[in-house]
């Protein structure tokens, strides 16, 4: 009976396509929002509701930090204290400089007012609220490069040690700084905001309405920016570092960015805050409110936008609400058993016990949070997933641009040494990579071959010698330096961003040759929507080559795919920054002999549309298929270079991968055939 | 006093607070080295080392300031007192690491760091519901023995501070340089799949390491309380961060490093009193923090951990 009423009701919904439906639950939620007060006009469950908005505000900022580019941040408070304190200062009795006629302007602007306490005529600050928003929103970006310029540099680990740090000298100062602070004992007297002539007072209801407003906003912009070139950025660096600088992403920058706008975040925040409670003091922004926080974006889920809002809402219920309730009903309970312990419990002093509960339990079964950020995409069917070994190359090649070879030559190595410790690994190599060509760099194990790649593409530095492409000097440049340059690279080991999917993967790709900003990719500017649906068309072109190897996976993680299909999103990735040379460290390893005469004739094809390309391979038959000529590579020395079939003969080559007595059993067989 | 005096006052001061740092530090160490994880639960391992000191003495009956004892009974009591902290210590150490953190070994990234923040939450709200907030008279059955040199005070305490962190970092750095699970708590710091291959258990190794760092965070607790005359539930967060800063500044991973990193931070706290303020010092400290790791991340003696390629 009520199950087929609720099928009924739920049919229609149920029909709806999923936009549709997110679009009438986002109304449907608003609603319930704005009528609550009306509906329950009990100023203390409204204040409490202001206030996990409050919470639900930073927990979005901090997700930025540490969802989205992976940086724990355990001293977030830090930066909402410097918001609340802004505004606290800039709109309380505590600093008052004496008047002065420059003061004029300002108090023509209203934000300051001449006054008169006895003794000399004094300034009074009266910042607008309104105004304080963005203002502070930028200060507290500001101290965000100031702290993290320094300390981004360093392991993530450390980061987290650091900003603890940070979060505790925030409110030690602001304990000790008394003529700015009020030290411990608090800024009194900070004005409340006025709209239109309307004064907020202390009822909780029109901050209530603020916080809906000021959490829609960040909601808004983390969302848009996790979708954008900005936020790929920072799941690139919080997925894999090295990966996300070698495709293009300048680490320092993008780090600093993820800090500031999640310190901007928390300095609205501190501006609502204060304002709200009229007051701010050192306690408000210690440690345990950075560890709230912190259990807020993991119980919701770190990088999920709504996760986190869910998270910071539940948890707000659970102190305020749940914690509560449980103790009225334990205390009912003891007195009816006459146990006295039960009387007199109180849940709501367990609340931290909680939160450390919480935070152990998600980590140990549910790391992805209640509402984790990426979903579940439903497997592929049989039919859909069916490939077969293609022959002849890349498919589809015409919507791909050729590459018309640049002048010069494409690569030039003159002595490159590259030393780790006591051991030589690359011993003053040369080597010369003409425009269009394709050559391959052989060599036994521990020969230098990664190495070479490495130092190429900055990941190690040289310790002599020079690299150009097409004249311009690699050597100095970090490693988004290099790509920007035009050289893009796949790694041996398979380096790609796991949690991401096969999209966003080659989205990133694309990165260093797309412009957004943060502030055009949250206004969509049109500049901004023309350049991300250009990216995606030609990404989706790039997948396409590879047949239906890929373009049925477009939004499954690419760490659930299989060997070969993340060797070809790593091909893709690469070719995704549109590279002058593509540097392919063993393209084929682990794969078997149909899946490399398939990879091997479609690298073939890229040759074909003119592309420059560097290939280290231990497969001989790959080699001869491929490479115009060949250098190899022994214990760091250039030991030989020459046509693939010249290399197969020569006797240093010989010598080097198979030993002396069975080179000389190979040259014999050879002789006598 | 003088100038020279008020120096080696400091010096004196300085020296037990950098033992007890020293002892929390070796701690952050030999986790960190052997599986490059910021164990943030050892803060408050260190103050439920300091609570467990001072209800093992009272359960031996000293209480307070008042009970004074002399020869074996003095002693014994002190043993008993140190070596029941290291023991639940090194206990709730092997606990937090077999139950919370196993599992999450294969986990790259920072859910390893968070349950330990979770844990250390936990340890402090446990401690908080069941023996409140206040300051507890930490008992001191030491006699009032005091010996002066020139204007400088030096207790017996003092000198039995020292004595006691002599003593168990010199029992730690024998046994990790002699003994044969010593090396393969080395091996595995150095490279962890190669001392797999060759035969070390690393689960073993791993769990040594919390065992013998959470014990020296008890000895250090049961330190802070006979140097303070105090336990506090909330003592766990600034002795940790100081003890921490400690480990890198010795350079972490390294185990003389976090000895003599724990006596220079011992020595900037009892000296930075007098030039900055006492409010100040966290900050003095704190900023040395991201001076060494933003200009000398490998400290004074060279970082060791497990290089992950």
């Amino acid at each position: 009976m009520v199950s087929s009423a609720i099928a009924a009701v739920s049919r229609p919904f149920m029909a709806m396509s999923l936009e549709r439906r997110k679009t009438l639950g986002l109304i449907l939620l608003a609603v319930i929002l704005l009528i609550f007060p009306i509906v329950n006009p009990d100023d203390g469950d409204i204040d409490n509701a202001a206030n996990a908005l409050a919470y639900a505000t930073l927990a979005l900022g901090l997700n930025i930090v540490v969802g989205f580019a992976g940086l724990l941040d355990l001293g977030y408070a830090a930066f909402f204290a410097i918001g609340a304190y802004f505004y606290g200062i800039l709109t309380s009795f505590q600093v008052m400089p004496l008047w002065s006629d420059v003061w004029g302007p300002f108090a023509y602007l209203g934000l300051v007012e001449k006054m008169n306490q006895g003794g000399p005529d004094l300034v009074h600050f009266t910042l607008s609220f309104w105004l304080a928003l963005p203002l502070a929103a930028l200060t507290a970006a500001f101290f965000g490069i100031l702290f993290g310029a320094p300390t981004l540099r360093l392991r993530g680990d450390y980061l987290a040690i650091v900003t603890l740090g940070f979060g505790e000298i925030v409110p030690i100062v602001a304990r000790n700084l008394d003529s700015v602070t009020n030290g411990a004992a608090g800024l009194n007297g900070v004005q409340a905001p006025r709209l239109l002539g309307y004064n907020f007072g202390i009822d909780a209801t029109p901050y209530y309405y603020v916080g809906i407003g000021l959490a829609a906003l960040l909601i808004f912009v983390s969302t848009r920016l996790r979708n954008s070139r900005v936020g790929r950025a920072w799941v690139a660096i919080r997925e894999d570092e090295t990966a996300a600088s070698a495709m293009g992403i300048n680490l320092v920058r993008f780090k600093l960015m993820a800090f500031a706008i999640g310190a901007a975040f928390a300095g609205m925040t501190g501006v609502y805050f204060v304002a709200k409670l009229q007051t701010a003091t050192p306690e408000m922004f210690n440690f345990n409110v950075s560890s709230m926080l912190l259990v807020m974006v993991v119980l919701g889920g770190m990088g999920s936008v709504w996760g986190v809002v869910v998270g910071a809402v539940l948890l707000q219920l659970m102190q305020t609400w749940f914690l509560p309730q449980v103790t009225g009903w334990t205390h009912s309970l003891g007195v009816a058993l006459g146990n006295s312990y039960l009387q007199n419990v109180d849940f709501v002093q367990w609340t931290q016990l909680f939160f450390g509960l919480i935070l152990i339990c998600m980590m140990l079964f549910r790391r992805e949070g209640l509402i984790p950020a990426t979903r579940k995409v439903a497997p592929l069917s049989f039919a859909a997933q069916h490939a077969e070994v293609k022959r002849g190359g890349f498919v589809g090649l015409d919507r791909i641009p050729r590459w018309t070879p640049g002048a010069g030559n494409a690569l030039e190595i003159r002595g490159v040494t590259v030393k780790f410790g006591g051991l030589v690994a690359l011993n003053a190599v040369d080597l010369t990579l003409p425009a269009g060509g394709v050559l391959a760099v052989i060599g036994p194990n521990g020969s230098g071959k990664s190495t070479l790649f490495n130092v190429i593409t900055g990941l190690v530095p040289a310790d002599s010698g020079s690299i150009k492409c097409h004249g311009v000097e690699l050597l100095g440049l970090a490693p988004h330096q290099v790509l920007e340059q035009g050289v893009a690279r796949t790694f041996q080991n398979i380096r790609l961003f796991p949690n991401l999917s096969v999209l966003e993967n080659v989205m990133i790709g694309r990165h260093a040759r797309l412009k957004s900003g943060p502030f055009s990719s949250v206004l969509h500017t049109p500049g901004n929507v023309a350049e991300e649906a250009a990216a995606k068309q030609s990404v989706l072109d790039i997948i396409a080559m590879f047949g239906n190897r890929l373009t049925p996976r477009l939004a499954q993680m690419v760490g659930g795919l299989s060997y070969a299909n993340r060797r070809r999103v790593e091909i893709a990735r690469a070719l995704a920054s549109r590279p002058k040379i593509l540097l392919l460290d063993e393209p084929t390893a682990g794969m078997n002999p149909a899946e490399t005469l398939e990879l091997a004739e479609q690298i073939k094809s890229l040759h074909d549309l003119g592309l420059t390309i560097l290939i280290i391979e231990h497969k001989l038959d790959v080699v001869t298929k491929l490479a115009d000529s060949v250098v190899v590579l022994d214990h760091g020395d250039r030991i030989a270079e020459g046509l693939p079939d010249e290399i197969r003969r020569n006797e240093q080559v010989l010598t080097a991968y198979l030993g002396r007595a069975a080179r000389a059993a190979v040259m014999e067989e050879t002789d006598a055939g | 006093m003088t100038s020279a005096d008020l120096l080696l006052q400091q010096v004196i001061n300085g020296l037990s607070l950098g033992s007890m740092y020293a002892l929390l530090a070796l701690g952050f160490t030999l986790v960190y080295g052997i599986m490059e994880l910021i164990n943030f639960s050892h803060f408050n391992v260190f103050m439920v080392g300091s609570m467990v000191a001072m209800l093992t003495l009272q359960a031996l009956g000293v209480v307070g300031q008042d009970t004074v004892m002399t020869g074996f009974p003095l002693v014994g009591v002190l043993l008993v007192a140190f070596a029941m902290s290291m023991v639940v210590c090194g206990g709730i150490g092997v606990g937090i690491e077999r139950f919370l953190l196993r599992p999450l070994r294969a986990v790259k990234g920072p859910p390893a760091m968070i349950t330990t923040i979770g844990v250390s939450y936990v340890l402090f709200n446990v401690v908080l519901l069941t023996l409140g907030t206040d300051a507890k008279n930490f008992p001191n059955p030491l006699p009032p023995i005091v010996w002066n040199i020139g204007g400088a005070v030096l207790r017996l305490r003092e000198v039995l501070i020292w004595i006691i962190a002599i003593v168990l970092m010199g029992g730690l750095t024998y046994f990790v340089q002699y003994t044969k699970i010593g090396r393969a708590m080395r091996a595995t710091a150095q490279d962890p799949e190669a001392a797999r291959m060759m035969g070390v258990e690393v689960d073993r190794v791993v769990m040594m390491a919390f065992f013998l760092g959470s014990a020296l965070a008890g000895a250090s607790g049961m330190i802070f309380g006979l140097y303070y005359n105090l336990a506090k539930v909330d003592i766990g967060f600034g002795a940790g961060l100081r003890a921490f800063t400690a480990a890198v500044l010795g350079g972490i991973g390294n185990v003389p490093g976090a000895m003599l990193g724990g006596v220079i931070i011992g020595l900037i706290e009892s000296s930075s009193g007098q030039i900055v303020g006492a409010a100040w010092t966290d900050v003095v400290i704190f900023s040395l923090l991201v001076l060494v790791l933003v200009f000398r991340p490998a400290g004074l003696l060279g970082r060791i951990a497990p290089n992950k390629s």
